[in-house]
């Protein structure tokens, strides 16, 4: 293997952050706790710097395994902004005694090291290897609060099904490198190319293709591999909930986008009516199912499930729209979920369940994460009414927000391919989507309650102003993202 | 400084001054509100002072500035950009000029009221939108200020929301303006599909090569002179202005005389080449400004509140204007459009200040005698009196004087109508004039115990817009009185499109200098002819109008009651509407209720399905999984016509 020395220079995020994630266990020795969340957050400004410093050029490193180019450092802006949102929303981990923080921060950052290859991977292998450093991360973060049954449960749920998947995923590619004889995305494409001109039997090649898309979906939860979602999003403390939901999905979405659009565009022919049935069954049953839900947390899950349906129709609408598209929707619905998680977790914080009320242990651990604990929380902590209220907007896609650009500019690329009864279902959907997101808005600043001043850490505070602005900014002036790509 | 960065720092500086009030209400402390406030207009009038300048340096070549691509849709750019000429100059400068007189002036008027912050922030977020409006280099930021100023309208006629009537006069304006704005929008709508641009210079120069009265053009110049109508109150939206009253006086000055209600003019002569090829649209638009003019005047004739009656007349000189324009001469409504901001805004600050005087008395019937008490305030309403009149040599005189001409060349039976609606102006103002300031003082003792000039805050703009009402008119002294027309020469580019697109139009027979002078002189005439009845009437014989309670003869009750059109409005739409929308309202209920009953019927038989499908067993999951791919995977191999 020829290194050379530029190789590793221009692959900064992902060697300074497997760099800082062992720095990180280091600092966990200490006693204080205090160095954790500055340390990490400072790392991930240095990996965010250091992703841009290549704007504009296209690099393809290490032999062909990994890409750099616009889009992809964009999608890595993307995650690690995002990540960077959920680590200064984690403040009070430093006061949990039974947390560990300085492992929860590495591997989150680890993780980031995943979703990294998943955006730029140019061979399957390494997809298959973002896929599960990432995946890993996740089971180990979702289990993270150990006394608490539901947690356990979801972790070891998530690893089976994960585990399940990732043998499909694998699955798929030994059966591409089978039909193909190749690992790397452009061959693959070009003997999509040729084959589908010469004619003759290509089962292998499309079952393989199939088993890889589905590896795929189950990662971003799509319909029908979706089962997992809701059980896990709701056992996970809600700080990994918000990064699963957010980073897990951009990522997934990315690497979906890269290999449809780089192999499998030849034979797009063939794929894009599953894709299209896929998307239809996501968004009814995320829609339909977060209608039903006295959860709010678990209204997120199925709400995320809704999104990855929107993101879908990005995907089946394959063009070079698309990939703008696709990066924005992933900023907008980020921005958005870990606000409106950040609210959640303050809201939820002093909130124990009564046991009594439901008599069983699990609940013992459990806070109000009830629709019913937002009643009246506007009067008392108008900036955090306002802050939930500005992204269940944009979640539900009301004009003025980024969230409305983001489903704009997915519909219209599904509308250049002519796949208007996709829309007419997507565009239901959202009207349906607007009944559960404007349930909380009602509750907060409707309803009655007995809601305190709730007791905000500035950073915290900053942070969610921040992703507040920013989403009604992007709304305003959604060109300032678009002329990036 | 660059012409781009005063043509930001504009309408960013009224912005600051909201920020800065609104945010800090009741932080910000009293003595302070007032210079942040007025801070921001001044300053913007400095910066126009030397954009002035620039643009002259420029040979007053138009200068754009393009801030960033605001929306890309397709092949559709709309930017965020400004553009220069000599239309938004003139705008500029009344907006800027004629705004700081009035923050001025509502330092002195609003600073003992609890909400005076709320107000200056306002008023600056006001003409932050109206500089938006006429900076605008294309039809949607046109529309972005048109809405904003609307948004501003609402807030301060409701400004003091404990009075309920106050409240409802907010919701009629910003209803009636949302019927004009609808149709602006469509027009705007059509413009894109029409041009694919929405910008000033793509969609003119397109427009040029067209046919005359092509119908499209006729559709985009109906809709937005419906637009118009809305805004600048022609009928059949022209209810709203007299209610506006209800909000602070300094607004009524500002937004509901001199600036706001004038956008649908600004509007038509920006769009002038589109309105040029549409003659047919201008017909129409003279028919219904006359109509405006006349009947708004009619009313003015017996309105017995100091405030209503100059807004009916700021209806009917809007009537005005746009007769002018009706006519093709965009100069001419134009020229009035400033003429009347100098006079209307000197007028409103002037009851305004009366008002001050009288403890918020604003019946007429109830003053008397007031220029011995109130003599600044005195002089510089006779001043304004003069000039809305149009008694020569004052600023009213030679505006409108040129509008009559104009419509003249046009149509001799237009040119008498227009001549009818003078002579009550003249009247009506001076009946309002003799009323308040001569004869005996009527009201009650303790009133009259109050009576005092205004501060000097309020006296100051009311002396400076005096000296313009006299003099404002000089900026276009038409030749036969030996001047130049040089606001005709400096707007002149402005129509070189539309000249170049439909000479036909301008092709009009120009009037020899006997019969303008006879024109004018006649004009003069009936003019002083009316101040001299009014005079007799309510000085001479000492009339009083007579109480609400004693029965009048029927035309008179006619038009004192102002038509009846805000009743007729009442049973032909509001009631119809609200009648439709409860029986709407009801069967929604119904049909809504069976639906969603039936939806979660539904549902609720199938949640079983779901339920157990997510019942938290892994085994199932996985399996349910196993089919689910294998049914994919055997549907796209085996059958594979099902989704083909």
């Amino acid at each position: 293997m020829t290194f050379q020395t530029y190789d590793c220079l221009q692959m900064l995020p992902i060697i300074l952050l497997s760099l800082s994630g062992i720095a990180l266990l280091f600092l966990g020795f200490q006693k204080s706790r205090a160095l954790l969340l500055p340390a990490t957050l400072l790392f991930l400004v240095i990996a965010f710097v250091a992703n841009f410093l290549d704007w504009g050029k296209t690099y393809m490193y290490f032999r062909d395994m990994l890409l750099v180019n616009n889009l992809a450092m964009i999608f890595t802006g993307v995650v690690l902004l995002s990540t960077f949102m959920v680590v200064s929303l984690s403040g009070s981990l430093a006061d949990d005694e039974d947390a560990q923080p300085a492992e929860y921060y590495a591997i989150l950052l680890f993780s980031l090291v995943g979703a990294i290859m998943m955006i730029g991977f140019e061979n399957l292998i390494m997809l298959f290897v973002g896929v599960e450093i990432l995946s890993v991360a996740m089971y180990i973060l979702t289990g993270s609060d150990k006394r608490n049954l539901r947690s356990n449960e979801a972790a070891l749920k998530y690893f089976l099904m994960g585990a399940f998947a990732t043998g499909i995923l694998l699955f798929g590619i030994a059966l591409l490198y089978g039909a193909t004889g190749s690992f790397v995305l452009s061959g693959i494409g070009n003997y999509a190319h040729s084959a589908t001109n010469a004619g003759g039997s290509m089962l292998l090649f499309y079952v393989g293709m199939f088993m890889l898309l589905i590896g795929m979906l189950f990662k971003v939860s799509a319909a029908p591999f979706h089962f997992w979602t809701p059980d896990v999003y709701d056992g996970a403390p809600s700080l990994f909930t918000a990064y699963m939901s957010t980073v897990v999905k951009t990522a997934g979405f990315a690497a979906l986008l890269r290999i449809l659009s780089v192999s499998f565009s030849g034979v797009y022919d063939f794929w894009w009516v599953a894709m299209a049935v896929v998307t239809v069954l996501t968004l009814l049953i995320g829609n339909i199912t977060a209608v039903y839900q006295a959860s709010f947390k678990r209204m997120m899950a199925y709400s995320s499930i809704s999104h990855a349906g929107y993101l879908l129709i990005g995907l089946v609408g394959l063009s070079q729209a698309s990939k703008p598209a696709i990066a924005f929707y992933s900023l907008a619905y980020s921005l958005s979920t870990i606000a409106a998680f950040g609210v959640l977790m303050l809201v939820a914080r002093n909130r124990p369940l009564n046991a009594a009320v439901f008599g069983d242990q699990t609940t013992l651990a459990r806070t109000d994460e009830h629709y019913d604990a937002f009643n009246g929380l506007a009067r008392k902590n108008p900036l955090l009414g306002f802050v939930m209220a500005v992204s269940m907007l944009s979640l539900a896609g009301i004009p003025l927000t980024a969230g409305f650009w983001g489903k704009f500019m997915v519909f219209s690329a599904a509308a250049d391919r002519g796949a208007v009864w996709l829309l007419v279902v997507a565009v239901l959907m959202s009207a349906v989507g607007i009944y559960y997101y404007f349930r909380v808005v009602i509750a907060m600043y409707f309803r009655e309650g007995q809601t305190d001043t709730i007791r905000v850490a500035p950073f915290y505070r900053i942070v969610l102003i921040a992703a507040t602005v920013l989403t009604l900014a992007l709304g305003l002036l959604p060109n300032l993202f678009q002329g990036l790509i | 400084m660059s012409p781009h960065l005063l043509c930001i720092l504009i309408p960013l500086l009224p912005l600051l001054g909201f920020v800065v009030n609104g945010l800090g209400f009741r932080k910000v402390p009293t003595s302070l509100v007032g210079i942040v406030g007025l801070a921001g207009p001044v300053l913007a009038f400095l910066c126009v002072c030397l954009l002035w300048g620039n643009f002259h340096a420029g040979n007053d070549a138009v200068i754009k500035t393009t801030l960033f691509d605001w929306i890309s849709v397709g092949e559709m750019h709309i930017n965020f950009s400004f553009q220069i000429d000599q239309l938004t100059m003139l705008m500029l400068g009344i907006v800027t000029g004629i705004g700081s007189l009035i923050h001025l002036y509502s330092i002195g008027y609003m600073n003992h009221d609890e909400g005076y912050g709320k107000f200056m922030a306002f008023l600056n977020l006001f003409l932050f939108f109206m500089l938006l409006l006429v900076l605008g280099s294309n039809f949607v930021i046109m529309f972005i200020g048109w809405e904003g100023v609307g948004l501003c309208s609402y807030l301060l006629i409701g400004f003091w929301n404990t009075n309920t009537s106050y409240n409802n006069a907010a919701r009629k304006a910003f209803v009636m303006n949302r019927i004009g704005d609808l149709g602006f929008l469509l027009g705007i709508f059509t413009i894109m599909t029409t041009f694919g641009s929405v910008e000033y210079t793509d969609v003119f120069e397109q427009v040029v090569g067209m046919d005359v009265n092509a119908p499209v053009i006729l559709t985009i110049t109906l809709l937005l002179f419906v637009g118009a109508m809305g805004k600048s109150a022609q009928i059949p939206l022209f209810t709203w202005l007299p209610d506006a009253m209800a909000g602070p006086t300094p607004v009524s000055a500002l937004i509901h005389a001199a600036t706001m209600v004038t956008a649908g003019i600004y509007m038509v002569v920006r769009a002038n080449v589109l309105f040029s090829m549409a003659p047919l649209t201008l017909d129409i638009i003279g028919g219904i400004a006359i109509a405006t003019a006349l009947l708004a005047a009619s009313i003015g004739l017996l309105q017995n509140d100091i405030k209503k009656v100059l807004a009916y007349s700021t209806v009917s000189q809007l009537g005005y204007m746009f007769l002018g324009l009706g006519a093709a001469a965009y100069t001419a409504g134009m020229f009035h459009v400033i003429t009347h901001a100098f006079f209307k805004a000197l007028l409103f600050l002037g009851a305004g200040s009366v008002i001050h005087a009288m403890s918020n008395e604003q019946d007429i019937r109830n003053m008397g005698g007031l220029r011995k008490s109130l003599p600044i305030t005195y002089w510089t309403f006779l001043v304004g009196t003069i000039a809305i009149a149009g008694i020569p040599p004052f600023a009213g005189f030679f505006s409108k004087d040129e509008i009559l001409a104009h419509v003249y060349e046009h149509s001799k039976v237009l040119w008498a109508l227009g001549l009818l609606g003078s002579a009550m102006t003249s009247f009506y103002m001076f009946r309002l004039l003799f009323l308040t300031f001569f004869g005996e003082f009527r009201g009650t003792d303790e009133q009259k115990h109050h009576l005092h000039e205004s501060p000097l805050s309020m006296t100051l703009p009311l002396l400076v817009l005096a000296v313009l009402s006299v003099v404002g008119g000089f900026m276009n002294v038409p030749e036969v009185l030996g001047g130049h027309s040089v606001l005709a020469e400096f707007m002149s580019p402005l129509f070189d499109q539309a000249r170049q697109a439909n000479p036909a139009l301008f092709e009009a027979n120009a009037l020899d200098h006997g019969t303008e002078l006879m024109l004018m002189s006649i004009s003069a005439g009936v003019a002083i002819v009316m101040a001299v009845v009014a005079y007799v009437m309510y000085v001479r014989n000492a009339a009083v109008p007579a109480p609400d309670s004693q029965v009048r003869s029927l035309p008179q009750q006619v038009v004192y009651g102002k038509y009846y059109i805000d009743d007729f409005y009442d049973r032909l739409i509001v009631r119809p509407v609200r009648g439709l929308g409860d029986a709407f309202y009801s069967l929604g209920e119904f049909v809504i209720d069976a639906v969603v009953g039936g939806v979660a019927w539904s549902v609720r038989s199938s949640a079983g399905v779901f339920r157990r499908a997510q019942s938290g067993s892994i085994g199932l999951y996985v399996l349910l999984m196993v089919l689910s791919i294998t049914l994919f995977i055997a549907l796209r191999f085996f059958n594979w016509k099902v989704f083909n």
